[in-house]
C-alpha cells in the first residue's frame, strides 16, 4: 500500500503540482504503479529510490516524453496533457538532464537564449545580455563571461547555463536528474546554491538523486520509490540516513537479493590480473586491483563514480589512462582496443548503439566482429566455421538460430545485449572479461540467463570484472564487490561478507578513500 | 621537442584568428616583393584581387554557410554557371530582369534542396550531388551545348569600371553583400540558429530551434550568392559558357577553410571567409606576378587544402600523443577532463575528491 | 527493467528501408521496360554493345567509388582526375613494355589514392575535402611534369592497342570491368578484409570498440580505389592515345551517381559492387535511351541528375515515415 505523509504542515506552501495515481507500463512491466504525490511551491522535492524502481520513467512523463497509461498531472486546477517535451516546457516544467541541450560552439549567451520564442529577429543584445547575465549571476556564474564558447566551461558550469536558459523561459518547476554525478566538489557546491536562489524565487526543484547526503542537504521533502511505487513522502528532517536506506530496500536490507540459479565456478589461486594505481585524468584516481582466475569482481558505483571508466581503460578506449596493467603475468598496453584485445581483455561497451552493435547487420555478422582473425584463413573467411562459432554462441546467449540472418536491430533490447556479450565469450586469448552494464535494458528472465553465462566465463577460468549501477546485480554475481564513488575506491568486501545497506550507503556518499587492502588512505574528503 | 597538450588544446582559440593573421602575411608578401626582387606591384594588381574576390568571394560564402550550418552543398559551382547562363539569355534587354531571373533560379533550387535535407533529416552530399548534375545538365540544354554571347556591352564596362583605382562595382557588390552576411550572422537570432544547427543539431531541436526552416533558408541563401557571381561575370566577359570544371569548388572550399569554417560545423564567419578569399586570391595573384607558370597554383592551392584539412582534423591530436610528439602529463591530465574556466586553478591548488 | 520503446520502431525502420530499395528497384525496371519497347533502335545488339561500352570506363572507377562508400568514407571528387593522370603516366610508360607499364600504372594508382586514404583514416580528416585538394596536386603534378603538352604514346609503339580493340565482338573494357567488379565483390564478402569495412562503414565507433584497425583498413579501402581507378586510366589511355587532363571528363561525378542509384547506403554500411554495376548500367541505359530518341547531352545529364536525387529520397523515406 502507498503510505503518504505530508511534510511538516507548511501552511503558507501552496501546491504546485499535483501527482494523482500515475501509472506506466511496457508490455508487462509495470514501471509506475499509481503513484501519487504533490509538489509545493519554493520546495526542493528529492527524489530517491535504486535502478528500475521507475524514477526515470515517472520524470519521463513529468516532461512529457512519455505518456502515461493511467492517472493525471494536475497544475493550477488543470489537467495536464502533455504531448511532448515543448508542451511541458509551455506549462513552466522543465528538465536538466545528463544529456545536455546545449551548443558547444555557441557562447554562453547565445545558449541561454537558443530556441527561445521571446527573442526578436534582431536582438537588441544589449537589453538581453542584461537579462542574461542576471540570470547566470542569479545561479553564481558571476565569473563566467557570456561571450566564451560553452565548450571552455566546465560540466557543472554547463549544467547551469542550462538551468539558466529554463528559467529565462520561466520554468516553474526544474527538475535535476542525478545533477552532480560528474561533478567536482565545488561545482556541487555551486549547484547548491543555485537550487537554493531558485526556491528562493518561488519555483519548485525536483532534486533526483542516489546521493543521499545530497538529498539530506538540499532537500526539504523526499520521496522514495520502489518498484514502480512511492513508498513515502516525509521531510528530510524526519528521516536520517539508516531509515532513508530502509525505504530505499525495502524488506530486503540485510538479505541477499533474488533467488537465482547459480553455476558453481571455483575461484582459483592463481592472479589473472593485476592493476596497479590506473589512473584516468578527472575521472578515476589510484585505482589498484588483483582478481584471480575464476574470479568474478563487481564495481558497484552509481555514473560518476569512475567504474565505467576503469573498464573503459582496461578495453583500450582511453588513451590517456595511466597505470599499470598486467594480465597473466604480462604487462599489457592499454593505449588501444587492439593492443588490449591482444593483451586478453575483452571489454563489452555499455553503450550498445555508439560502440557495440552494427545495427544493421546481421546477427552472426554481430557475433562473429571481434574474432575476425579466428573465422579466417589466409584472409578469406570461412564460412562454415564463422556460422557455427555464431551458431555456437548463439546457442550459448540464447538468441535462437534462426534469427542468425536478420539485422541485429530488429531483435528485442535484452536480446541485443545477449548478441553483445555472447561475441565476447570463448574467445582463445581473453584472460579478462571487462562487462560494463551487462544487463542493460535485460529483463528478469534475461538477466538470470546472462548471469549464468559470466559465471560460465568464470568457471572455465576467466577474470571478470563488470560495472553496474544496480546493487541487486552486483550482490546476485559478484564474489568480491568494490564500491567506488568519485573516482576512487571505496571498499573491497567478499560477497559474503557484504551487507546490503553498508554498499548502497559506500556507493551514494563520500567516504575516506580506501586502498586496495582495505586500509585507510589519506586525508576525509 | 614534445609539446603540451594544453597549447594544443589552445589552438581552438587560434582558430578565430587565423584567417586575419594569414591575410596579414599574404599582404605583407605582396607589400615586400617589389623589395625583396625585381617584380613589380602595381595598384592594378590589387585591382585584380579585388576583381577575383567579386568572382568567386560570394560562392565561398555560400559554400562556407552551409558548411557553417553542418551541411555541404556541391552545387554551389554549377548554380554559378547557371545562373551566369540564366543571366544572359533572359537579360538581352534589360540586365536587372537577367540578373533577377538568375536569382529566382537559386531560389528555387535553394528551396528544393534545402527542403529535401530539411523533410528527410538526410545527408545534404547525395541531394546536392543530385543537383550538381541537374544544373550542369540545365546548363548545357538551355545553352544548347555552346557558349551565348552577350550583346550588352555596357553593362560589363559599367560592371568592371574601376573605383578608388582598386574596386569596381562588382567587386563592391560582393563586399556589399559580405557585409550583409556578416551583420545577419552576428547579430541576429537567425545567425545564432545557422551555428546552431551545424554545431549541435539535436541540441538546436531540442532547444527549439526552427531547424528546417533555417535549413532551408541557408540553401536558399547559397544558391542566390552563387547565382548573382555567375551572373555578374558573365555579363562582364559578354558570354556564358556551360563548361565547368572543379576549380570553383576547390577554390570555395580552400577559401572558406582558410576562413576558418569548420568542417564539423557551428564555427565560421563571413569575415573569416572574406579574409579567406582575399588571401587566396592574393596568393594567386602573386604567382601570376611573378609569372609563375599555371601549374604552380593547382599545386598550392591544393596543397593549401590539404595542410588545412589535415591541420584541423580530429584524430591529429590524438595520433601526435600517441606518437611522443606531444607530452601529457600530471597537470595537463586534469585538463583533460571538463575543467573549464573557474575550476582549473583551484584543481592545482588542492586535488580533492 | 522495461523495454526501450524505440525498439520497435528499428524494426520498422529496417522494414520500410527494405520495402523502399524493393519499390525503387520495381519502378526503375517498369521505366526501362517501358523505354525499351517504345524507343527506336534501342532493342538491338549493336545498342547494347554500345550502352556496354560506354559504361565500362565509369563503372571501373565507380567499383572503386563503391568501396570508398561502404567504408564510411563517404566517396572521392577526385577519382576522375587521378584517372587522367595515371592515363597519362600509363602513355608514357609505355616506352618501358606494355607489361610494366600496366603494373607501374596500376601501383601509382594505388599509391595516390592509398595516400589520401592515411591522411583520412590515420587522422580523420574530412574524405571530400582531402580527395579534393588531392585532386588539385594531381593536377599541378600533372601539368608540370606534362609541360602542358599531351603526353603520346611512343611512336611505333602499337602494343597498347590490344587493350583498346573489341575481343569477340565486344570491346575489351567491358571484360575488365566485370572481372574487376567480380573480383572487388568477392573481396567485400568474402575476405576479412571486406567484412572490416562493411563494419567500419557501418558504425565507426564500434569497429574501434571492436579492435578493428581503422586506418589500415581506411588506407585498403582507398588503395583498392586508386588501383581500380588506375586500370581504367590504362585503358582510357589506351583507347584516346592522348594523354591530358581533359580526360578526366565526368568521370568522377558519373562514378558516384552510379553507386547512388544502384543503392548503396551514401553513409556506408550497406550496399553492393553488384548495386553500383545496376546502378552504372541503368544510368548508361537511361542517357542511351534519351540519345535515341534524339534528346541532347544536357538532358541526359540532367535525367542523370533527377535519377540520382529520386533514388536517393526513395532510399531515405523509411526515415521520415517512422519519425
Amino acid at each position: 500500500m502507498v503510505e503518504q505523509q505530508d511534510g511538516p504542515a507548511d501552511s503558507g506552501s501552496r501546491r504546485l503540482l499535483k501527482v494523482e495515481d500515475l501509472s506506466k507500463s511496457y508490455g508487462p512491466i509495470q514501471a509506475l504503479r499509481g503513484v501519487s504525490l504533490d509538489i509545493r511551491d519554493g520546495e526542493v522535492h528529492g527524489i530517491c529510490g535504486h535502478n528500475g524502481a521507475g524514477k526515470s520513467t515517472f520524470v519521463k512523463i513529468l516532461v512529457g516524453l512519455v505518456r502515461p497509461d493511467a492517472g493525471a498531472l494536475v497544475m493550477d486546477g488543470h489537467e495536464l496533457h502533455l504531448q511532448n517535451p515543448q508542451q511541458a516546457q509551455a506549462h513552466g516544467i522543465a528538465i536538466v538532464d545528463q544529456e545536455l541541450s546545449l551548443v558547444p560552439a555557441l557562447s554562453v549567451e547565445d545558449n541561454v537564449f537558443l530556441g527561445s520564442l521571446h527573442v526578436p529577429l534582431l536582438h537588441r543584445r544589449r537589453r538581453l545580455q542584461r537579462k542574461a547575465r542576471q540570470l547566470l549571476d542569479g545561479l553564481d556564474l558571476q565569473h563566467v563571461p557570456l561571450s566564451v564558447p560553452v565548450d571552455q566551461l566546465a560540466i557543472g558550469e554547463r549544467q547551469l547555463v542550462e538551468m539558466a536558459r529554463l528559467l529565462g523561459r520561466d520554468a516553474r518547476l526544474l527538475i535535476l536528474d542525478e545533477p552532480t554525478a560528474t561533478l567536482s566538489k565545488g561545482e556541487i557546491e555551486r549547484v547548491f546554491r543555485a537550487v537554493r536562489e531558485v526556491v528562493s524565487q518561488g519555483r519548485s526543484v525536483i532534486y533526483v538523486s542516489h546521493r543521499l547526503d545530497e538529498i539530506f542537504s538540499l532537500c526539504d521533502r523526499v520521496t522514495v520509490f520502489r518498484d514502480g511505487q512511492a513508498v513515502g513522502t516525509h521531510g528530510v528532517h524526519e528521516l536520517d540516513r539508516r531509515s532513508l536506506i530502509a525505504l530505499i530496500l525495502g524488506e530486503i536490507e540485510g538479505e541477499h537479493v533474488g533467488e537465482e540459479p547459480a553455476e558453481e565456478h571455483e575461484v582459483r589461486p592463481e592472479t589473472a590480473v593485476e592493476i596497479h594505481n590506473l589512473n584516468v585524468p578527472g575521472r578515476v584516481r589510484h585505482f589498484s586491483l588483483e582478481v584471480k582466475r575464476g574470479e568474478i569482481v563487481g564495481l558497484a558505483g552509481q555514473i560518476g563514480s569512475g567504474a565505467s571508466e576503469v573498464l573503459r581503460a582496461l578495453g583500450g578506449l582511453i588513451p590517456e589512462a595511466r597505470g599499470n596493467v598486467i594480465v597473466a603475468g604480462r604487462r599489457i598496453r592499454i593505449s588501444s582496443p587492439r593492443h588490449a584485445l591482444d593483451g586478453g581483455v575483452m571489454y563489452v561497451s555499455n553503450d550498445r548503439q555508439a560502440e557495440g552493435l552494427f545495427s544493421h547487420q546481421a546477427v552472426e555478422r554481430n557475433l562473429t566482429a571481434v574474432r575476425l582473425r579466428e573465422i579466417s584463413r589466409a584472409g578469406m573467411i570461412v564460412r562454415g566455421r564463422a556460422r557455427r562459432i555464431a551458431a555456437r554462441l548463439a546457442g550459448l546467449v540464447g538468441v535462437a538460430e534462426g534469427r542468425l540472418g536478420s539485422p541485429v536491430a530488429t531483435l528485442s533490447g535484452g536480446n541485443q545485449q545477449k548478441v553483445m556479450l555472447g561475441r565476447g565469450l570463448e574467445h582463445g586469448g581473453t584472460v579478462l572479461l571487462a562487462l560494463d552494464e551487462p544487463t542493460r535494458g535485460v529483463d528478469i528472465g534475461g538477466r538470470a540467463d546472462i548471469h549464468l553465462l559470466v559465471q560460465h566465463a568464470a568457471a572455465q577460468g576467466n577474470a571478470v570484472i563488470f560495472a553496474s549501477t544496480e546493487f541487486e546485480e552486483v550482490f546476485e554475481l559478484s564474489d568480491v564487490i568494490v564500491t567506488m564513488f568519485e573516482g576512487r575506491i571505496v571498499s573491497v568486501v567478499p560477497c559474503k561478507e557484504a551487507n546490503v545497506a553498508a554498499v548502497l550507503a559506500d556507493m551514494t556518499t563520500s567516504r575516506s578513500p580506501v586502498g586496495p587492502d582495505g586500509s585507510a588512505q589519506g586525508a576525509p574528503s | 621537442m614534445p609539446v603540451r597538450w594544453s597549447q594544443l588544446k589552445a589552438r581552438g582559440s587560434l582558430r578565430g584568428l587565423s584567417p586575419f593573421v594569414i591575410l596579414s602575411l599574404m599582404s605583407l608578401a605582396m607589400a615586400l616583393l617589389p623589395q625583396i626582387s625585381s617584380y613589380e606591384v602595381v595598384t592594378a594588381h590589387i585591382f585584380d584581387v579585388m576583381q577575383n574576390f567579386g568572382t568567386l568571394g560570394l560562392v565561398a560564402l555560400a559554400l562556407g554557410l552551409t558548411i557553417i550550418a553542418g551541411e555541404f552543398d556541391l552545387s554551389v559551382s554549377s548554380m554559378y554557371v547557371l545562373g551566369g547562363m540564366v543571366a544572359v539569355l533572359t537579360g538581352a534587354h534589360s540586365p536587372v530582369l537577367g540578373v533577377l531571373a538568375a536569382l529566382g533560379v537559386g531560389v528555387v533550387v535553394g528551396a528544393v534542396q534545402g527542403g529535401l535535407v530539411a523533410a528527410l533529416r538526410m545527408s545534404s552530399m547525395p541531394i546536392t550531388l543530385g543537383g550538381y548534375l541537374v544544373l550542369v545538365g540545365l546548363t548545357y540544354t538551355i545553352s544548347h551545348n555552346k557558349s551565348v554571347a552577350y550583346s550588352n556591352y555596357d553593362v560589363g564596362l559599367w560592371l568592371d569600371n574601376p573605383i578608388a583605382q582598386v574596386f569596381s562595382p562588382r567587386s563592391l557588390i560582393s563586399v556589399a553583400l559580405f557585409v550583409v552576411a556578416a551583420l545577419v550572422m552576428r547579430y541576429t537570432r537567425i545567425g545564432r540558429d545557422v551555428r546552431a544547427i551545424g554545431g549541435d543539431r539535436r541540441a538546436s531541436r531540442t532547444a527549439g530551434v526552427r531547424v528546417d526552416r533555417i535549413l532551408i533558408g541557408v540553401f536558399v541563401v547559397a544558391a542566390v550568392a552563387s547565382a548573382l557571381p555567375g551572373a555578374l561575370l558573365d555579363y562582364s566577359l559578354a558570354s556564358a559558357s556551360p563548361q565547368i570544371g572543379l576549380d570553383q569548388l576547390t577554390f570555395s572550399a580552400t577559401a572558406a577553410l582558410l576562413g576558418g569554417v569548420s568542417l564539423s560545423g557551428g564555427r565560421g564567419s563571413p569575415a573569416g571567409i572574406a579574409a579567406g578569399v582575399l588571401s587566396l586570391s592574393i596568393l594567386q595573384e602573386l604567382l601570376v606576378i611573378i609569372a609563375a607558370p599555371m601549374y604552380v597554383s593547382s599545386l598550392i592551392t591544393g596543397g593549401l587544402l590539404l595542410a588545412v584539412t589535415i591541420a584541423w582534423a580530429p584524430g591529429l591530436g590524438q595520433w601526435l600523443r600517441t606518437f611522443g610528439f606531444v607530452k601529457i602529463d600530471e597537470d595537463d591530465g586534469a585538463e583533460l577532463a571538463f575543467h573549464g574556466v573557474s575550476e582549473s586553478v583551484q584543481e592545482k591548488q588542492e586535488p580533492s575528491a | 527493467m522495461p523495454q526501450d520503446p524505440r525498439l520497435g520502431r528499428l524494426e520498422g525502420v529496417v522494414r520500410v528501408q527494405t520495402a523502399s530499395v524493393a519499390a525503387v528497384a520495381l519502378v526503375v525496371s517498369a521505366l526501362l521496360a517501358y523505354g525499351a519497347v517504345t524507343t527506336d533502335g534501342f532493342l538491338t545488339l549493336a545498342n547494347f554493345k554500345a550502352i556496354l561500352t560506354a559504361t565500362s570506363f565509369v563503372g571501373i572507377i565507380a567499383v572503386g567509388m563503391t568501396v570508398i562508400m561502404l567504408s564510411g568514407n563517404l566517396f572521392s571528387l577526385s577519382l576522375g582526375t587521378t584517372a587522367a593522370v595515371t592515363a597519362m603516366f600509363f602513355l608514357y610508360a609505355l616506352q618501358f613494355g606494355l607489361g610494366l607499364a600496366i603494373v607501374l600504372t596500376l601501383g601509382l594508382g594505388a599509391l595516390i589514392v592509398g595516400l589520401q586514404g592515411i591522411v583520412v583514416g590515420a587522422w580523420g580528416a574530412n574524405p571530400i575535402i582531402v580527395t579534393i585538394g588531392a585532386g588539385g596536386l594531381q593536377e599541378g603534378v600533372a601539368l608540370w611534369v606534362s609541360g602542358g603538352h599531351s603526353l603520346l604514346p611512343p611512336t611505333g609503339e602499337t602494343s597498347y592497342l590490344h587493350l583498346a580493340r573489341p575481343v569477340l565482338g565486344i570491346p575489351f573494357g567491358i571484360y575488365v570491368f566485370f572481372v574487376l567488379a567480380v573480383i572487388t565483390e568477392a573481396v567485400l564478402r568474402e575476405t576479412r578484409f571486406g567484412r572490416e569495412t562493411f563494419l567500419m562503414g557501418e558504425n565507426r565507433g564500434a569497429a574501434r570498440a571492436a579492435a578493428l584497425p581503422i586506418t589500415l583498413i581506411t588506407v585498403g579501402v582507398f588503395a583498392i580505389a586508386g588501383f581500380c581507378t588506375a586500370t581504367a586510366g590504362v585503358l582510357i589511355g589506351a583507347a584516346t592515345a592522348n594523354g591530358s587532363l581533359l580526360l578526366s571528363g565526368t568521370y568522377t561525378y558519373d562514378a558516384i551517381a552510379a553507386a547512388l542509384v544502384g543503392g548503396n547506403a551514401v553513409t556506408g554500411g550497406r550496399g553492393s559492387v553488384v548495386r553500383t554495376v545496376i546502378g552504372a548500367i541503368s544510368i548508361a541505359t537511361v542517357s542511351d535511351m534519351l540519345l535515341l530518341r534524339g534528346y541532347s547531352t544536357g538532358i541526359q545529364i540532367l535525367v542523370k541528375g533527377l535519377i540520382v536525387v529520386i533514388v536517393v529520397v526513395l532510399m531515405n523515406l523509411g526515415r521520415i515515415w517512422n519519425r
